[in-house]
């Protein structure tokens, strides 16, 4: 019971439960005001006609017709909780339901509402007193106290909505707390298994927009992110096993065969020489690595500034041009944007161009043509294309590529380490795009795509 | 050229200063910050090399940045293993001019040095380059070989623009790439190579008459020589 009142359900449900109630009321204060007087006014006016009518009778036929014409109501009970009295100059009463003058009706004539005494209780009613020539007075009046049927009816509809509104409350209150919580316990079952490991678990979402679902969306937008950067660590950790262990097997051999052997100086030296290339083979892998991790990390992001992409790709085709040439590869550039910035890093924008164009260039044979383009294909996304006619890539390869250290079959025999891909999309994923390969007849496409370019 | 060398680790000192010692510059060098501001303050380099990662209470940086308000222009170049870009930025914010990264290669370390060293005394306001009959205004923007007019691209002007300011020193590739392309990576192909055959093509129409020479194992060097 305790957890049932700290539930922030069962708290809200109270409050709006408090909050009608309050409402109701001070809905019902004004309104029962607002009545009252009407109820006052029409009552003060039947009792001005009354005192009028018998005023009537009084002038036709003397103070005796009114006496009877008083008595014949009163016998008839027309007169209902109504006071009536007639006294004469002396204060005797005439006629009337009441014995004698009540004590607390003010001296003057006109109408009252006032406290005055009946069978020895003070009562409040409304009053006309009026006077007759030869000192006859004369009290119409009614008892305001007593609440009228309808007054109660009023009062009891008002107690009734209040209950129904409690009870509505507090139903409601228990059905949405046992929903919320039910949906709150399989978040917190997702969550501790996550948390023991198993992170390919996800939140169960629906296809409402209620805060619940957008909140269970986000984390498992998050939670995506995060199984696929511990993948990555994995991946990575693996790789690096793998092949940096490669260049440091041979490195090793040969500096212990060095020792071993102890060659002529001449032969020692080329061999040292070998070994400072095996040692810069791992520097580069490593860097590349680093690399890598400081782009996913996104700490990059901070320093984004407005790149003019088309000027970054014609300076990339320009710096691979006369490289291209010399494979008789027909590198060119074409905008067809117009014109396309982005927010972003420079040096990794460059360096993300000049490793597709880097990676086109190694696949496409002589006498082939590479195209770097800019373009813009809707208003939403725009983008960079590197157009090759090498060989391509198969649909196995294409969903490879970008895995660190893949080398497609084709790359064998050419240098790298299998890490240009995995930039590309690192820095294409940290612009909040994508890269994206594609078969074209002959060759291959890359494209990055960038939400944000303008 | 005098150089300063801090730097903490003994195997990186003995074996910078074993290499400047062969190069034919004189080295000093201290183990720790401290020192090292002392060295840098009493005494008059050509150029000082520093870690950034320093034992005591004075780091590279904040090293830099104390000679630097003292008002000493001593070219700085960092020598660090702080690799990021943003690490790199740093080093250059608090007023080193050049930054090289661990592990080196010591020939570039030494091509930067010599860029360092002549930067002080070079005058900023050459309007003509010349090596042996090679010449470059930069102005008009024209070259000359003799009498030879010679059209270069502008990429091209400015590689031979950089190769001539640094004329009798090894330029490395990586210098090449950062200071003529403004790339700060490393492409992993020879693309600069092609880029120096093709402007070797345009300035030396006869090869015996070479000028730009290819240094083994570190850049290119562009002399009379």
């Amino acid at each position: 019971m305790p957890f049932f009142i700290r539930s922030s359900a069962t708290t809200l449900a109270a409050s709006y439960v408090l909050l009608g109630i309050l409402a109701l009321i001070l809905f019902a204060l004004p309104l029962s005001y607002a009545w009252r007087a009407a109820v006052d006014d029409s009552r003060l006016q039947i009792l001005t006609e009354d005192s009028q009518r018998m005023g009537e009778v009084f002038n036709r036929r003397g103070a005796a017709g009114l006496v009877s014409f008083i008595n014949e109501r009163v016998g008839l009970q027309i007169a209902g909780e109504r006071i009536l009295l007639l006294t004469d100059s002396q204060d005797k009463a005439l006629a009337g339901n009441l014995p004698a003058w009540p004590v607390g009706v003010p001296e003057r004539t006109g109408n009252y509402t006032a406290p005055i005494d009946l069978d020895g209780h003070s009562t409040m009613v409304q009053l006309v007193r009026t006077q007759f020539p030869g000192g006859y007075n004369l009290l119409v009046g009614r008892d305001v106290g007593k609440l009228s049927p309808v007054t109660t009816r009023f009062w009891y509809g008002l107690a009734g909505a209040v209950a129904v509104l409690l009870v509505a409350g507090v139903v409601g209150g228990i059905l949405i707390r046992r929903a919320l919580l039910s949906r709150i316990h399989s978040i917190r079952q997702t969550v501790s298994a996550i948390m023991q490991g198993e992170l390919s678990h996800r939140l169960p979402t629906g296809s409402s927009s209620d805060e619940l679902n957008t909140l269970s969306l986000t984390i498992n937008r998050m939670l995506e992110q995060i199984e696929l950067l511990v993948h990555g660590i994995a991946n990575v950790s693996n790789a690096i096993a793998h092949d940096l262990r490669t260049p440091l097997t041979e490195l090793r051999s040969r500096l212990e065969e060095l020792s071993l052997t102890r060659p002529p100086p001449a032969e020692a030296f080329a061999e040292v020489d070998a070994a400072v290339a095996d040692v810069d083979r791992v520097i580069s892998i490593f860097n590349a690595l680093l690399r890598l991790a400081e782009i996913d990390t996104g700490m990059r992001r901070s320093g984004f500034v407005d790149v003019d992409l088309v000027e970054l790709c014609a300076r990339a085709v320009e710096f691979y041009v006369p490289a291209a040439e010399i494979r008789d590869i027909d590198l060119t550039f074409k905008d067809e944007s117009g014109s396309l910035h982005a927010s972003g890093d420079q040096l990794l924008l460059a360096q993300a161009v000049n490793n597709l164009i880097d990676n086109a260039l190694k696949y496409t044979p002589p006498g082939g043509k590479v195209t770097v383009s800019t373009m813009r294909p809707n208003t939403e996304t725009a983008g960079i294309v590197v157009a090759d006619t090498g060989p391509g890539m198969t649909a196995t390869q294409r969903e490879r590529a970008t895995e660190r250290f893949f080398r497609g079959d084709a790359s064998r025999g050419t240098p790298g380490v299998g890490l240009g891909l995995s930039l590309v999309e690192a820095v294409a994923r940290l612009q909040g795009g994508s890269l994206d390969f594609a078969e074209q007849q002959p060759g291959l496409r890359a494209t990055i795509n960038f939400p944000g370019a303008r | 050229m005098k150089v300063l060398l801090v730097e903490d680790n003994e195997r990186v000192t003995r074996f910078v200063t074993k290499g400047l010692q062969e190069a034919g510059h004189t080295a000093d060098h201290a183990d720790n910050g401290r020192d090292g501001l002392f060295l840098a303050a009493s005494e008059r380099y050509d150029v000082i090399i520093m870690d950034r990662m320093l034992p005591g209470n004075i780091d590279g940086l904040s090293l830099i940045s104390a000679l630097r308000q003292s008002g000493n222009q001593t070219p700085i170049l960092i020598l660090s293993a702080l690799a990021d870009v943003d690490e790199r930025i740093k080093g250059l914010r608090a007023g080193g001019d050049d930054y090289l990264t661990k592990p080196f290669a010591f020939g570039e370390l030494l091509a930067r040095l010599d860029a360092l060293g002549r930067r002080t005394r070079q005058d900023g306001t050459v309007t003509t380059l010349e090596v042996a009959d090679l010449r470059m205004d930069l102005l008009s923007r024209k070259v000359a070989r003799g009498t030879r007019q010679i059209l270069l691209q502008p990429r091209e002007f400015k590689l031979l623009e950089y190769l001539m300011r640094h004329a009798g020193q090894v330029v490395t590739r990586t210098m090449l790439l950062e200071n003529v392309w403004d790339y700060h990576f490393d492409p992993q192909t020879n693309v600069v190579d092609v880029h120096i055959s093709k402007l070797r093509q345009k300035i030396e129409p006869e090869p015996e008459h070479s000028l730009l020479r290819t240094v083994r194992n570190a850049g290119y060097m562009l002399s009379a020589e």
